[in-house]
């Protein structure tokens, strides 16, 4: 099976996170197929995969055939997709099609046959259900079209899971294996080349006995939480690992201005798979997007997830659907615990748009607080989660099915 | 060139040399990654009606159709028959064609209808966009809610059911947007 996946850059890393964590998944399957991708940002994939280099627009990265959306190499990609012309294109968030491509595809001479799937963005919407696998339509009847979605109930196309991330899940599912994990970080992070992790003479004694807590939301006024932070960290040392991007320096300012009341670590960016494992290792995270919220759901550890801001506060109804996937999950005796969680859910996303001076009324003391009753829910939904199908699994059994 | 977001009840366009309407917008869902609709269409030549989902960004040709302005002269079971006001000639449109426009129009209307003609059919309508309706069923009023922010589901004179503001009563005459359905303000 030969597969062609698409992905336009259209905000920070998110879009290309999932491009590049499917083409994982995908390859790692028995039989795997061919795969080349057609990526619009290579800075923003070099970034989370060291493996590519940002300054050749063509090249081969871990057996796939990497190439340009636009600009310098779109004749070489061109060609390329002329000689062998896609059979199954997957377009990630409904990102369209490159114009040379389109020419190919589209071609009038042509009568060969192909199917684009139209890969949505995840969400926790009854939509999700009805949507998925739905049949779609492009102006040539030889170019069919299907939708996608991923989702985390039954009847949607779930949620990747690609082998590192699953080897890492399962390691730090066990208090030996995460402490392991997380001096390796330590250590890893510690001599990285972009920079070291602590600050010389900064590094907390015994940082990983510590409980993580990790951060990587949109720009907003961090006040709140760094105070209930150090208010938490009073009874509990913390140590707050502050991911690089548009949180970082909202919540540094915020902490500086509280008086750095806590160990707070600025992380310089890392590739997926060191983030996947900042996550799995932390206590409790405060999450963004897509592709770090479905890892947060695949810890089995209470997070928080920032919605991205949509007209009108619809994301407020995502932010709803999430919670109502979560609700089941928890127990009878943990529902003030899970009151205090959907409170700061609901608290910290009701914003029109986001910006360094976006204030919420966001209480995060109480979940932290609570932190112990809520673990068994967020483990329990972690599990059946990761029991279904993973999308790169699923996603081929549909192809298989359809084309 | 159309793109799907531009397409609505009594829409046309070709998927190769098949020219499909679309007869019911049924679902809409809206993320960060742009719009994807359930539609219903019919494909006008072989009759045949399939569900399909599309996302905004696709491109589908347009197909060359005669529009006429008429009038909906009067309902027949299931069947509208329009008339051509210099003319006098009628054409018949079943109301599964119509899809959701039906649920705009009424031979009571004095408002001009387009007719879309493709190969001398008639295959669908496009109703005004602001059309006046009355609401036939409805919970009771709430007096002194003039928000317009809350809604509640109210029952129109052609059938359909839409939403409309707590004030609303059995009765009130209503401006409606037959893009979307939505309620725009009582009719004055």
């Amino acid at each position: 099976m030969d597969i062609d996946i698409l992905c336009k850059v259209v905000d920070n890393y998110g879009d290309v996170g999932v491009a590049y964590r499917l083409a994982r998944s995908l390859s790692e399957l028995p039989d795997p197929p061919r795969l080349r991708l057609v990526a619009s940002d290579l800075a923003s994939f070099a970034a989370i995969d060291p493996e590519v280099d940002a300054t050749k627009p063509v090249q081969r990265v871990r057996g796939w055939e990497l190439y340009p959306w636009n600009g310098a190499g779109t004749g070489e990609a061109a060609s390329a997709f002329r000689a062998r012309r896609p059979k199954i294109v997957i377009e990630c968030f409904a990102c369209g099609r490159p114009d040379w491509l389109e020419v190919i595809l589209f071609d009038p001479a042509s009568e060969e046959g192909c199917l684009i799937v139209d890969l949505e963005h995840l969400t926790a919407e009854k939509y999700a259900e009805d949507f998925h696998r739905m049949p779609s339509l492009t102006r040539s009847p030889f170019v069919k079209k299907a939708i996608f979605l991923p989702g985390f109930a039954d009847g949607t196309g779930g949620l990747l899971m690609d082998g590192s991330f699953a080897r890492a899940r399962s390691r730090a599912s066990s208090e030996s294996g995460r402490s392991a994990m997380r001096r390796e970080l330590l250590a890893r992070l510690g001599s990285s080349p972009s920079g070291p992790l602590f600050p010389a003479g900064s590094v907390p004694a015994l940082a990983e006995d510590l409980f993580w807590i990790s951060v990587f939301s949109y720009e907003r006024d961090y006040a709140r939480i760094v105070a209930d932070l150090a208010a938490f960290g009073a009874g509990k040392p913390i140590l707050v690992l502050a991911a690089a991007g548009k949180s970082s320096p909202c919540l540094a300012s915020a902490w500086s201005a509280a008086g750095k009341p806590f160990p707070l670590v600025s992380l310089s960016f890392l590739p997926q798979e060191g983030w996947d494992e900042i996550l799995l290792t932390s206590d409790f995270s405060i999450v963004r997007g897509e592709d770090s919220w479905a890892r947060a759901a695949l810890s089995g550890r209470p997070f928080l997830w920032q919605a991205y801001p949509q007209e009108g506060r619809g994301h407020m109804v995502k932010v709803a659907a999430f919670l109502d996937r979560l609700r089941p999950y928890s127990a009878p005796e943990s529902s003030a615990a899970l009151s205090a969680l959907e409170e700061l859910y609901l608290s910290f996303n009701d914003r029109e748009r986001d910006g360094p001076e976006e204030t919420g009324l966001e209480s995060l003391l109480p979940v932290l607080s609570r932190r112990s009753e809520l673990l068994p829910a967020f483990t329990a939904f972690s599990d059946s989660l990761a029991g279904r199908t993973d999308l790169a699994s699923g996603l081929v059994t549909f192809l298989r099915e359809i084309v | 060139m159309v793109v799907t977001s531009q397409l609505r009840t009594g829409s046309v366009f070709k998927v190769g040399n098949e020219a499909l309407v679309v007869q019911k917008i049924l679902r809409q869902k809206t993320g960060r990654g742009g719009t994807v609709t359930h539609f219903r269409v019919k494909n006008i030549v072989s009759g045949q009606t399939s569900d399909v989902a599309l996302d905004s960004g696709e491109k589908f040709e347009s197909v060359d159709l005669d529009i006429f302005q008429m009038k909906l002269s009067y309902i027949d079971g299931d069947t509208y028959v329009f008339m051509e006001q210099e003319t006098f000639e009628q054409y018949e449109i079943s109301k599964e064609d119509l899809g959701d426009n039906a649920g705009y129009i009424s031979a009571d209307d004095d408002y001009p209808i387009e007719i879309t003609f493709y190969d001398g059919r008639p295959v669908g309508v496009t109703p005004p966009i602001l059309v006046e309706r009355t609401i036939t069923y409805c919970e009771p009023g709430v007096k002194g809610d003039t928000s317009g922010k809350t809604f509640k589901p109210a029952t129109l004179d052609t059938g359909i059911e839409v939403s409309v503001p707590l004030f609303c009563e059995i009765g009130t005459r209503i401006k409606l947007d037959t893009r979307d359905g939505t309620f725009v303000e009582r009719a004055k």
